[in-house]
């Protein structure tokens, strides 16, 4: 919190338009005081015109000189001499460059030079960001605005463009390694949870996440073993947000080799382990065969009528019920050689069986069983029972590719269903679906594969739907456009400037692209649809534990 | 944004009323600045004294040997001893709006901006606006009825405490006996920086009280010495200076005379000259190598004059200035060479920044060309008529 109340609401500085550097509508230009410290992000405040006040959030601080150029700067180091201080000081400022956020009274004449700038308050931060004007039951804590005079504000979203029917699905990106992006996840789903249960709507949401790397979500209804220090309790409190584990979790292990989970640790609660027979599989392989190159469609149609074959019990798959039948009997194999199925030539069918056998029997985890134990569930089925208030997590860390792919296209197309078709009173009014690596479901240039197109109708569907996608990955460059281009939060963790300056940032000023570059662990940007501009804020660790990476 | 020189229209209309105007083309334009204004001073000065700009004498004491007329300056930075604390500057310009004519005699009409400041250093090098001033001027040599009437109006529009505004006839007083050869419009000018001079003068009286031997006022160019005479603890630093000056030192045999471009050549980096006496003793000179030659154009560039009037309590018992003093004020000069406006003003290899720095002050006060020139419309005849 700031020092005294004068130290926040004493000027910093004062506008300034020139002939080259105007003020506009979208932008201003301050320069700072002596000794004011003020950093990217800081939200600042002017008056305007009709007694109201124009909010900006600063992107970037320059400091000019009236040296003409570098050259004068060493001549009057005495040529060079580095070790010379001049008598007088050269004359020089720091420009704050500011883009509006908003005015109070809805005025976007351009900020007039000559004025005093201040500190937003947290309550003109609130003002700035439109905040104000979200109903109170719809305001979903997304983290902490901080300001350099340590103020800080808490960062609502709005739940109508968060969970639809307005808008919907949050995207995150950022490198890796930061331990941001899942735990951001985390606690934004966190804060959801919670929003609702204040509202008495705990039941009509559920969760359903997907690990894919080590343990990282297998313990989140463990709580942290190591108490959260001061500071994180702190905001946690601040954001008015319980510190607390998930409760009602189930986790789905993927079943290994031998039978038991395939996992990087198993849960302490309760856990069951999936498995794909062919039977569950049938109406799936589809997703198996995302990401095999088949520039012609042979293969795809292949898929399709072996699909259509099993599921509606046709004649010549009537003695197919397990992986093995399936890849050395008829109506696919017989004589010790690949048959002509239908129209499809036998080359196709040995391009199938080829990659068939490589994804079920020799590159598989262990995923793919003839025949499923009796403690073995079929994931689908399970999903179909989810509840509200339920949070499921499914790991599918230590899988293949293809077998990520399988469950993460099951998922998906189930819950599709299950919220296009189902016709249950118990189904969740919202199920908020987490991956992490979108870039692997959603890749940016390949059109027309079964998964990508379960995306996208989730992506632009969802939020009439009650599916919420909350996904993250390394790129946004390498995801969708349109899965990303539908998501009414945007979340940007700190990224390479190579990624920043693609084109997939340009709803981002140059400058605020910059300060992407240089985010520390537990600083994002968040940029919701009804924002202007997007924000920093910083949020707490989880309060659950997590496994070491 | 409204106009802020309103009121200037009806100067416009009176002179309209009262002469034939014709008016400069288009609405006004304005008038180039000599960048080598001080060196003309100089030399209109130098040209009043005894023997018109030969110097035979020195300033100093112990007075020196005039075969060793240089002397080290080493530099002295702020941090050891702060002596310059006031920098004042002034600047101007001038439109040439027209020429009016009454009966068989014409004028030139010109409108001026004039402006100073002081600017004041703190003890860590940062500068202050310590005081400014600004005036708009028209000049002109009308007819008697014509300049009191003007001169009523002048009142009106003091009193309305928009602008500083005042009437000048050019003719009225002879500015510098000096500038008889010059044109009407040179003879204007020259009235217009006199009247700068002026505003100088006003301006350093902010700062009486305020300097004393440790705390010194440096004034841009000449210390005008008619104006500046009882003023302590200034100098005038000049950049540009007359290369006129021939200097005759010692007498009979021995004796040597000089230009003043042999003396600079040769004078050393962090030196100064001999301190020498003009204007009947009254006022001291000398010279002082801000830069080292191999670092300017010119052998000439990099060196300031400095002047200084002579007063009691700058002299030892001979009435010359003490040599202490003049080497303290040379080698806090020094000190003052950085940092430069290098790139930004061709004058940088001996401008001094605090000096910069009024200029610009000065500079950023004044109404611009558009603001100026839009402001300033001749009426029609006709309209005059019916005014």
């Amino acid at each position: 919190m700031p020092e005294t109340q004068d130290e926040q609401t004493k000027p910093i500085g004062k506008t300034s338009a020139t002939d080259r550097d105007p003020n506009t509508s979208d932008k201003f230009n301050f320069w700072l005081g002596s000794g004011v410290i003020v950093n990217p992000f800081d939200i600042v405040e002017v008056p305007q015109v009709g007694d109201s006040k124009t909010y900006g959030l600063v992107t970037m601080l320059e400091h000019r000189t009236d040296a003409p150029n570098h050259l004068s700067n060493y001549i009057s180091s005495n040529f060079g001499e580095v070790e010379e201080e001049p008598n007088t000081p050269r004359q020089g400022t720091t420009l704050a460059k500011v883009n509006v956020l908003s005015n109070s009274k809805d005025i976007y004449m351009p900020v007039p030079s000559e004025r005093q700038v201040q500190f937003a308050s947290a309550e003109g931060i609130w003002e700035a960001l439109g905040i104000k004007d979200i109903p109170e039951k719809n305001r979903i804590p997304a983290g902490l605005v901080k300001m350099s005079t340590g103020t800080s504000a808490v960062a609502y979203l709005d739940s109508r463009y968060l969970l639809g029917p307005d808008g919907a699905h949050v995207n995150i990106t950022g490198i890796s390694g930061l331990a941001t992006k899942t735990s951001y996840s985390m606690f934004l789903i966190q804060s959801i949870l919670q929003t609702a249960e204040k509202n008495n709507e705990a039941e009509k949401i559920a969760v359903i996440i997907l690990n894919v790397k080590h343990g990282d979500l297998l313990q989140i209804d463990v709580a942290v073993s190591d108490n959260l220090s001061d500071s994180e309790l702190s905001k946690w409190r601040e954001l008015g947000v319980e510190p607390k584990p998930f409760q009602k979790v189930r986790y789905f292990l993927p079943r290994g080799r031998d039978g038991t989970a395939n996992s990087h640790l198993e849960p302490v609660s309760l856990a069951s382990i999936y498995a794909y027979d062919l039977d569950c599989t049938a109406d799936k392989l589809g997703f198996m065969f995302n990401d095999i190159s088949d520039p012609s469609g042979a293969l795809q149609s292949l898929v399709g009528d072996i699909m259509h074959g099993i599921i509606g019990r046709e004649a010549a798959f009537r003695n197919v019920d397990t992986w093995d039948r399936l890849l050395n009997g008829e109506p696919l194999f017989k004589d010790g050689k690949t048959q002509k199925f239908g129209d499809h030539y036998s080359s196709t069918v040995g391009k199938f069986r080829r990659h068939l056998r490589r994804m079920v029997k020799t590159r598989s985890s262990g995923l793919f069983v003839d025949n499923r134990n009796t403690s073995e569930v079929v994931l689908s089925e399970e999903i179909f029972e989810i509840k509200g208030g339920d949070v499921f997590v499914v790991d599918i860390a230590k899988l293949y590719d293809h077998e990520q792919l399988l469950v993460f296209g099951d998922l998906l197309n189930t819950v599709y269903e299950l919220k296009s078709e189902g016709e249950s009173e118990d189904i969740p009014d919202k199920i908020i679906f987490f991956v992490d690596e979108l870039n692997k479901y959603a890749p940016k240039g390949r059109e027309g594969s079964p998964i990508l197109e379960h995306v996208l109708d989730i992506a632009e569907r969802g939020r009439s739907l009650g599916v919420i996608l909350i996904s993250a990955q390394q790129f946004m460059s390498a995801v969708h456009p349109r899965v990303t281009g539908n998501c009414a939060t945007k979340v940007l963790g700190r990224s390479g400037s190579s990624e920043v300056f693609q084109p997939d940032y340009r709803f981002l000023d140059d400058d605020i692209k910059i300060n992407m570059t240089r985010l520390s662990q537990g600083e994002l940007i968040l940029c919701p649809n009804t924002y202007r501009q997007p924000v920093k804020i910083e949020f707490p660790r989880p309060a659950f534990k997590q496994q070491q990476a | 944004m409204p106009n802020p020189l309103v009121g200037l229209g009806a100067v416009f209309e009176l002179i309209r009323q009262n002469a034939k105007v014709l008016p400069a083309t288009g609405h006004a334009f304005e008038d180039l600045e000599k960048p080598d204004i001080d060196e003309v001073d100089d030399l209109l000065y130098h040209k009043d004294e005894e023997g018109g700009g030969r110097i035979s004498a020195f300033a100093e004491s112990p007075e020196p040997d005039h075969h060793a007329i240089y002397f080290p300056t080493p530099k002295i930075h702020r941090n050891q001893d702060h002596l310059f604390r006031f920098f004042v500057d002034g600047s101007f310009r001038t439109y040439m709006i027209g020429t009016g004519v009454e009966g068989t005699r014409s004028f030139p009409i010109q409108l001026a901006q004039i402006g100073g400041a002081v600017v004041n250093r703190e003890d860590d090098g940062s500068l202050k606006r310590h005081s400014s001033s600004f005036k708009i001027l028209l000049v002109l040599a009308p007819s008697d009825t014509l300049y009191n009437r003007l001169k009523t109006l002048e009142s009106v529009l003091n009193n309305l405490g928009r602008f500083s505004f005042q009437v000048i006839n050019y003719k009225a007083e002879t500015v510098h006996p000096g500038l008889d050869f010059l044109d009407e419009r040179n003879k204007a000018g020259g009235k217009i920086r006199h009247e700068m001079h002026l505003l100088e003068v006003d301006l350093i009286k902010t700062t009486d009280g305020q300097r004393n031997e440790n705390s010194w006022l440096i004034l841009d160019g000449a210390v005008k010495l008619a104006d500046f005479i009882n003023k302590p603890y200034i100098i005038g630093v000049a950049k540009s200076f007359s290369k006129n000056l021939e200097f005759h030192l010692g007498h009979g045999r021995g004796s040597r005379k000089a230009d003043i471009t042999s003396i600079l050549a040769s004078l050393p980096h962090e030196h100064r000259t001999a301190a020498f006496s003009t204007y009947g003793g009254k006022v001291a000179f000398w010279f002082v190598r801000l830069r080292e030659q191999k670092e300017v154009d010119y052998p000439l560039m990099g060196v300031v004059k400095v002047e200084i009037p002579v007063r009691p309590e700058y002299c030892d018992h001979t009435g010359k200035i003490r040599k202490e003093l003049i080497d303290r004020l040379s080698s806090a000069l020094v000190a003052e060479r950085n940092v430069c406006p290098y790139g930004a003003d061709t004058r940088w290899h001996c401008h001094l920044y605090p000096i910069y720095m009024a200029e610009k002050i000065i500079k950023t006060g004044f109404y611009s060309k558009e603001v100026l020139t839009g402001a300033i419309k001749w009426p029609k005849p006709q309209e005059a008529e019916n005014a």
